[in-house]
């Protein structure tokens, strides 16, 4: 086959086009990594796109309030839940100003306790040795306010009706209920990354994270 | 360096000890638990867990066994919470800017936590020399963050209920006030931080200078910085339980525990300080010192969180008289800035 020097010829019409395919060699492997699609997401629609974050964020919501299988929340942090749940909080907990019967707190007030304390506890963690990467921790407890999140709603419906001794009781028994499931919950996740002779020096602190959330909630009326 | 030949590759070689004498030797547990793999369910953490808490219940009086300092991530630049500690590490030169001297202030283990806590709160439990060589060796700053925390938290929930058993009985409603979080966390923070520093300065500055007459090797001795802050952090533990009973609307009670609880935090801090106050120059006032400044706080948290006024005309009088003791004493202790912030909180009741 003898080799011609075609260059911008004039005689290469529009049928000659030039394609070819743009992928990698061996990219479509079995075992892809982690969190990379092995397809091309460029062209999918965006509701797709968008469906699969929140599918991931669903699965993480149903693995913390039925805590068997850890590494979901462990390996592909996302931190879209603890946002949610935050603002959820923040938004139903906040006193309005206006009102001259409520001294609950702020808006910026839960937030700052929320994500600081999250921040801090998982810095406690850490200085004490733990085997835990920052952002895997702020996740795994902002997650772990789900159930807390719910006795939320719940104090909220209860509330609705005339308050009596037995309400009370009942929103503390929620409120208790959401609080011990939040801490173990998050005991499950955390508890194998604390160093052997201290782990209740790094367990004491999500308690009482978790506790003061709890009590925000309780003394909403 | 000696020229490589097969004796030499078979040789054992020294290695230098550390020069650091103060940090406490490398152990390695063989009592911890072994972890299981990653199909462990949440059964055994929990069961390690509870091991682990009643053994070291049981080592009350367990030895400094630090364990190293465990895996450090060193990708995370932030500073720790340990940073208020400042000055003197622990004998290890690494620069404040990375994480690990951080770590340094976090070496303790629960059991050691458990045994500094009780030696706060039972008065003359400590040895004679364990400010000198327990806590000033390893000085943590995990126990006084948390305790401040704790107490924080346990005031304000404190001062919350007692203000609604307080107006239980009339037909008021009942508000929440979140504001006592912010009042108990800066006067806590206040007196956790300054007060110690103020102690620090006086300790260093009128040490006594040392006569030939008997040369006794503990007379230069001042406590460091963060040994006093340590202490002070362990010493606010007792007012944790207290913060429950004070809830107890009787007002003789309350007093009673005002004085039962000055009593065990100041006895146990005279005990452990009493060493150092022997070189300074002013040791009755440095002793009288601390024992106020104790009995102050105990007050105020009595009175500003939980106190229930009996009536209006004999608790104002009353309330008015320690007012004015409270601000001279204050300005003679502490600094100013604690009764510019407690002052116009006390208005807004």
């Amino acid at each position: 086959m003898d080799t011609k020097l075609d260059m911008f010829d004039d005689n290469i019409s529009a049928s000659s086009q030039l394609e070819g395919d743009m992928s990698i060699p061996g990219a479509r492997k079995n075992t892809t990594q982690i969190g990379a699609p092995d397809f091309n997401t460029l062209d999918e629609p965006i509701k797709e796109t968008f469906l699969r974050d929140v599918r991931a964020v669903g699965v993480k919501f149903y693995h913390v309030l039925y805590p068997k299988e850890k590494s979901s929340l462990l390996r592909d942090w996302d931190l879209w839940g603890p946002l949610v749940l935050c603002t959820f909080l923040a938004t139903v907990l906040q006193g309005s100003s206006g009102e001259v019967n409520d001294g609950g707190p702020e808006f910026a007030q839960v937030f700052v306790i929320v994500w600081i304390g999250a921040a801090i506890v998982t810095l406690n963690s850490k200085l004490l040795g733990g085997n835990i990467s920052f952002f895997q921790s702020v996740c795994v407890l902002g997650y772990c306010l789900t159930p807390v999140a719910i006795a939320l709603i719940v104090c909220r419906v209860i509330l609705l009706s005339t308050q009596t001794k037995l309400t009370f009781f009942l929103r503390l028994l929620t409120t208790m209920l959401g609080f011990i499931w939040a801490t173990y919950a998050s005991f499950i996740f955390l508890g194998e990354s604390q160093p052997p002779n201290r782990k209740p020096l790094a367990v004491y602190p999500i308690f009482l994270f978790f506790f003061v959330i709890s009590w925000l909630v309780i003394s909403h009326n | 360096m000696q020229s490589a030949g097969t004796d030499d590759l078979l040789q054992f070689r020294d290695y230098n000890s550390t020069p650091s004498t103060s940090s406490p030797p490398a152990q390695i547990n063989v009592n911890s638990p072994t972890h299981s793999g990653g199909s462990g369910s949440g059964n055994n953490a929990l069961n390690e867990l509870i091991y682990d808490m009643s053994n070291s219940a049981g080592i009350l009086s367990g030895s400094n066994a630090a364990g190293d300092g465990g895996n450090i991530n060193t990708s995370a630049t932030t500073a720790g919470s340990g940073a208020d500690g400042g000055g003197a590490g622990a004998g290890n030169k690494v620069s404040f800017l990375t994480f690990e001297y951080y770590q340094q202030f976090f070496n303790v283990d629960t059991s050691v936590v458990l045994e500094r806590i009780v030696n706060a709160v039972v008065p003359m439990r400590a040895s004679k020399n364990y400010l000198r060589f327990d806590i000033g060796e390893n000085p943590d700053l995990y126990g006084p963050f948390w305790i401040t925390v704790t107490l924080i938290f346990s005031i304000a929930i404190g001062g919350n209920i007692a203000s609604y058993l307080q107006h239980a009985d009339d037909n008021y409603q009942w508000r929440y006030n979140f504001h006592l979080v912010s009042y108990a966390a800066t006067s806590i923070f206040i007196y956790a931080n300054f007060v110690p520093i103020l102690f620090w300065a006086l300790f260093k500055y009128t040490l006594k200078p040392v006569t030939d007459e008997e040369p006794v090797e503990s007379a230069n001795y001042t406590p460091s910085l963060l040994s006093l802050m340590c202490l002070y952090g362990y010493s606010l533990f007792v007012y944790i339980p207290f913060s429950v009973l004070w809830l107890i609307q009787i007002s003789i009670v309350q007093w009673v525990f005002v004085i039962i609880s000055f009593c065990l935090s100041g006895l146990s801090m005279m005990h452990v300080l009493t060493p150092a106050t022997r070189n300074s120059k002013i040791s009755q006032l440095l002793i009288f010192g601390i024992l106020l400044s104790q009995s102050l706080l105990a007050v105020c948290f009595m009175f500003y969180f939980f106190h229930m006024p009996n009536s209006p005309v004999s608790t104002a009088t009353e309330s008015a008289a320690i007012e004015e003791v409270i601000k001279t004493a204050k300005l003679v202790v502490t600094p100013p800035v604690v009764a510019g912030n407690i002052a116009p909180a006390n208005g807004t009741r």
